[in-house]
């Protein structure tokens, strides 16, 4: 027995020491360079805030908004309308296997500053543009010219709804209305109706920092409006890349209902 | 048969260090985290697509039969971002696989590190829950 123990703590011990002895021919993420927060934010010629610049904003993968919850008291919750808590717990219960964002689904609202691939942020005279490199190589657009949000008994609704924008100092306000169903707020299975209006802040407080927070205010789904944030890293020198997402999106194919039955009824990709 | 389950503990492979995850859609729903593999087989074909990257290897058995298996691996994108190129992995290499097996008992897996005959180590661009962090 004793033998049996030495010769598996050797094994797991050579495995340790054989991990690190190759890892300079590790084709793994090496360590991120720690980002200076010291350098000023960059300005476009008027003085407005410059969102871009020689790179792209690496947006973190946040699974669950209920743990980004901010302004309100340490033990806040997500204020659930019966139906989706109902939800949120079957999703959970299958692993959330029918996310519309699996399903090569733009992840839509502040998903999309969620979604872990690179982002840029394009500013033009009179609108913004936010061009996603995950979600499927997606895109929204943020009206700056003054508008107002359309007759919604008249809008079709859509994946990232109807957004207009406007500065409170040197913050980005976006706010929008005009979702459509299709989506979910996070990957953790928290759902949101046609009512959604969501109002975004976007700050970039330092060259290397976007501080985003996001307000979630739909009375078809919670009880109260409730609101997250967090930080999003700049990656100088950084491109989009390409990432089609629909593709060859073999986990369709085999994806099947609470009976055992096709999700799909025929297939929608190529095997 | 060369599939085996493994012995080594998952925190080894915490020292691999994510700025940007991979994440498409739901790992926990398509594999088994109770169920890691270790398959050791010639590369039969590599499929550059997304939203996965897939390679096929072929295994020997005990009694000499062979058996396909499909390795997910994470989006051309990502892995090029981590040094992959179209010729990191050729058609004829053996490899050994660690990762984790599908839920439906298929001959499928989700990788997590191809170690080459040359002894390089790749890292797969798993999508495995807790191989990923937040960046911030």
């Amino acid at each position: 027995m004793l033998l049996q123990c030495i010769k598996k703590l050797i094994a797991v011990a050579a495995i340790v020491v054989l991990h690190f002895s190759i890892s300079g021919t590790t084709l793994a993420q090496p360590p991120g360079p720690e980002l200076d927060r010291t350098i000023p934010t960059p300005r476009l010629n008027d003085g407005k805030i410059d969102f871009g610049g020689d790179g792209v904003w690496s947006l973190p993968y946040i699974r669950n908004f209920a743990d980004r919850i901010v302004g309100g008291d340490e033990n806040s919750a997500v204020p659930f309308l019966p139906w989706t808590e109902a939800m949120h717990e079957y999703n959970a219960s299958n692993n959330v296997a029918y996310d519309p964002e699996g399903f090569c689904l733009p992840p839509g609202g502040p998903r999309s500053m969620a979604t872990p691939y690179p982002a840029e942020i394009i500013q033009h005279r009179d609108r913004i543009i936010i061009i996603f490199e995950g979600g499927g190589h997606v895109w929204r657009e943020i009206h700056m010219d003054g508008r107002e949000h359309p007759d919604l008994e008249t809008y079709v609704p859509s994946y990232f709804g109807h957004s207009v924008g406007h500065w409170e100092n040197d913050t980005l306000v976006v706010d929008t209305v005009g979702y459509n169903e299709k989506t979910w707020l996070d990957f953790g299975g928290h759902m949101h109706s046609d009512q959604l209006h969501t109002i975004e802040y976007f700050t970039r407080t330092d060259k290397n920092t976007l501080h985003y927070e996001a307000t979630i205010d739909d009375p078809g789904a919670y009880t109260e409006p409730w609101t997250i944030a967090w930080d999003i890293n700049w990656s100088e020198g950084q491109e989009l890349a390409d990432y089609i997402c629909q593709e060859n999106n073999k986990y369709l194919i085999d994806l099947v209902d609470d009976f055992g039955n096709p999700f799909f009824e025929s297939t929608p990709v190529a095997r | 048969m060369k599939t085996k389950f493994a012995l080594y503990p998952i925190a080894l492979f915490t020292a691999f260090s994510l700025t940007q995850a991979f994440a498409h859609h739901s790992f926990l729903a398509e594999f088994d985290p109770d169920s890691p593999i270790e398959i050791e087989g010639t590369v039969i074909k590599v499929e550059w697509t997304n939203p996965h990257t897939y390679f096929f290897i072929e295994v020997e058995s005990e009694d000499g039969d062979f058996e396909e298996w499909a390795l997910e691996m994470g989006s051309p994108n990502g892995l090029t971002r981590r040094g992959w190129r179209r010729d990191t992995l050729k058609v004829g290499d053996i490899v050994t696989v660690t990762g984790t097996a599908a839920r439906d008992g298929r001959a499928k897996a989700n990788a997590e590190t191809v170690v080459l005959d040359t002894g390089q180590r790749l890292f797969a661009g798993t999508s495995r829950p807790d191989f990923v962090e937040d960046n911030n």
